[in-house]
């Protein structure tokens, strides 16, 4: 579904991501963690074509990615979310996830005119459902708790019928119950509805619950792959964490 | 009924009985405002006149600094280009009302396009001080293209003729002005609930955001630039439809900040805003023009105190006043 071949990003003379290569197998979780400044966003943001790479190659759903523009990810089937929350935050919960279903509205006059577009508003009324936000249909995306802006931004990322998912610390400042929450609809989305999700993130205990493969990454390259139990066994994986860890103390 | 589905049905219904609640005072209101001509003055129909235009040009900044969020000081340039092609194309060309009316909605909204295909590439103070450089290169041509807008000197627009009627006065373009603002009004809140009007809040509120969603952006931006042209350039058909001449000194940046002055003070991003700001802020303009000395200052503190006490405008403030009124 997604296949990175040796990418490569320098900013001026810093190496951000180097030469690393991924591969995410479809209707699976993969993770991609690290420490704090590993090239975990900077490789997503590549993807998600924010970022142009210095060098490599970036295949999405078996086609280059290199020339195409952020905007077009959305219509082939590939949705993010953000790590620091890109709602649009004055504008209502239910206005939110209808905006997410843009490239699904743009049919006939009728269609491009509704305020309640026929062909989605059923899908969206869906996935407020879904992420138990219902009842806040009409409220200001930016008066929702942190928790719930979190999974206001997965639903408008759902609405665009994605077939890839890519998350971008989806756990960061979620309570343990919301943990949960997000676990179980992550796995009913690859189990149930057939996405393929990749995700960054530091909360290992979503990581390690629900991922099937796991790519390690360190000062930009990758350092280690594989299930998360073989991941969690590997000294160099140990070594980053501790080390980093151990500098904090 | 389970209780989740009541308590979510609850806004809904509300607010369509608010809907119904306005429904009745906005016909009472466009019926009065028919009617006006026939009860009223030669003065009362011109003040009018001039405030759908400002109602139709508040309409049109709102769409792109209020929606799209993005910062358009070139309003006042728009509405001249409008004015001038109406008023040519009945000079020269001999086109009925209605053509001038588009043509001077059509070359503003071109116009409007390739300044914003160029201006777009920047954003913020940037955007705003390209498009206030445009704006007064548009006053200096409108100052010194004497063959064409007559310079200094000013234009005299002659009488634009509809079905063959000459309108002569404003009563007879009463009529046609109060129309045609009816009509811009009901278009902009038909592109406001749009999936345009959405993209333009979703521009505004993330271009990132809007992106990931397969909003083209820029595309988007320069729509929102080139209609809110279009409604400037109608406004100035609007114009000079009951004005008899023009002179360039009206259409400079003083004329966009009224304007500015005006969306700001009914609540930006909200079409009822644009409405309300043209009308109130219209009248009181229209008042302290018997007061020259003070108007400039007048119009100041009236910003500050809006900036200080309602920061969002009328329009929220209004609704929200329907909204408590409703519940006792």
């Amino acid at each position: 579904m997604i296949e990175v071949e040796n990418l490569t990003l320098r900013f001026g003379g810093l190496v951000a991501v180097n030469d690393l290569s991924l591969v995410v197998r479809p209707r699976t979780i993969h993770a991609l963690i690290g420490p704090n400044g590993a090239g975990k966003s900077t490789t997503f943001n590549c993807i998600s074509r924010l970022y142009r790479p210095t060098s490599g190659r970036i295949r999405v759903l078996g086609r280059d990615v290199s020339g195409l523009r952020p905007q077009d990810l959305a219509p082939l089937g590939v949705a993010r979310t953000f790590q620091n929350l890109e709602l649009f935050g004055g504008l209502s919960v239910l206005e939110n996830v209808l905006i997410g279903a843009h490239v699904h509205c743009g049919g006939g006059l009728r269609e491009r005119l509704a305020a309640r577009p026929p062909a989605v508003i059923g899908h969206v009324e869906h996935l407020l459902e879904r992420v138990g936000l219902a009842e806040f249909r009409h409220a200001q995306a930016s008066a929702l708790d942190f928790g719930r802006q979190k999974m206001l931004e997965l639903a408008r990322a759902l609405a665009i019928r994605p077939r890839i998912l890519l998350l971008d610390e989806p756990a960061a400042g979620l309570r343990n119950r919301e943990i949960g929450a997000l676990d179980r609809l992550l796995n009913e989305l690859v189990e149930r509805d057939g996405l393929t999700v990749l995700l960054v993130e530091h909360v290992m205990q979503l990581v390690m619950a629900i991922s099937h493969r796991v790519t390690v990454m360190n000062f930009g390259a990758r350092i280690a792959e594989g299930t998360p139990a073989e991941v969690r066994r590997d000294p160099l994986v140990v070594e980053a964490y501790l080390g980093q860890e151990a500098a904090h103390a | 009924m389970p209780p989740q589905q009541a308590v979510a049905a609850l806004p809904a219904r509300a607010s369509s009985n608010l809907r119904l609640g306005l429904l009745v005072p906005a016909v009472a209101a466009v019926v009065a405002l028919a009617l006006l001509p026939v009860f009223t003055s030669g003065y009362v129909v011109y003040v009018a006149n001039v405030l759908l235009v400002y109602v139709v040009l508040s309409l049109g900044l709102n769409l792109v600094i209020g929606e799209a969020g993005q910062f358009s000081l070139s309003h006042a340039a728009f509405y001249g280009i409008g004015i001038y092609a109406a008023a040519l194309g009945n000079k020269l060309l001999g086109l009925p009302l209605v053509g001038c009316l588009l043509l001077a909605g059509v070359v503003a909204a071109l116009l409007g396009g390739v300044i914003g295909t160029i201006a777009l590439r920047m954003r913020d103070i940037y955007l705003a001080l390209t498009t206030f450089a445009f704006g007064e290169a548009m006053q200096w041509l409108f100052l010194n293209w004497e063959p064409v807008t007559g310079g200094p000197n000013g234009l005299r627009i002659p009488p634009s003729s509809l079905f063959g009627v000459e309108i002569l006065n404003d009563k007879q373009a009463y009529p046609v002005v109060l129309g045609v603002a009816l009509l811009m009004l009901g278009a902009t809140v038909v592109i406001s609930r749009s999936r345009l009007g959405r993209a333009f809040r979703a521009v505004r509120e993330s271009d990132v955001a809007a992106m990931a969603m397969g909003i083209p952006v820029r595309r988007v931006k320069i729509m929102a630039f080139l209609l809110s042209a279009f409604y400037a350039g109608v406004a100035g058909g609007l114009f000079a439809t009951f004005s008899t001449y023009i002179h360039p000194e009206s259409l400079g940046f003083q004329t966009t900040m009224t304007v500015l002055t005006m969306v700001v003070v009914g609540g930006l991003g909200s079409t009822g805003g644009a409405l309300l700001g043209a009308v109130v802020f219209g009248l009181i303009s229209e008042l302290l023009r018997q007061a020259p000395a003070v108007q400039e200052m007048t119009y100041g503190l009236i910003l500050i105190l809006f900036m200080m006490f309602v920061p969002r405008g009328l329009a929220p403030a209004v609704s929200r006043w329907v909204r408590g009124r409703g519940h006792v």
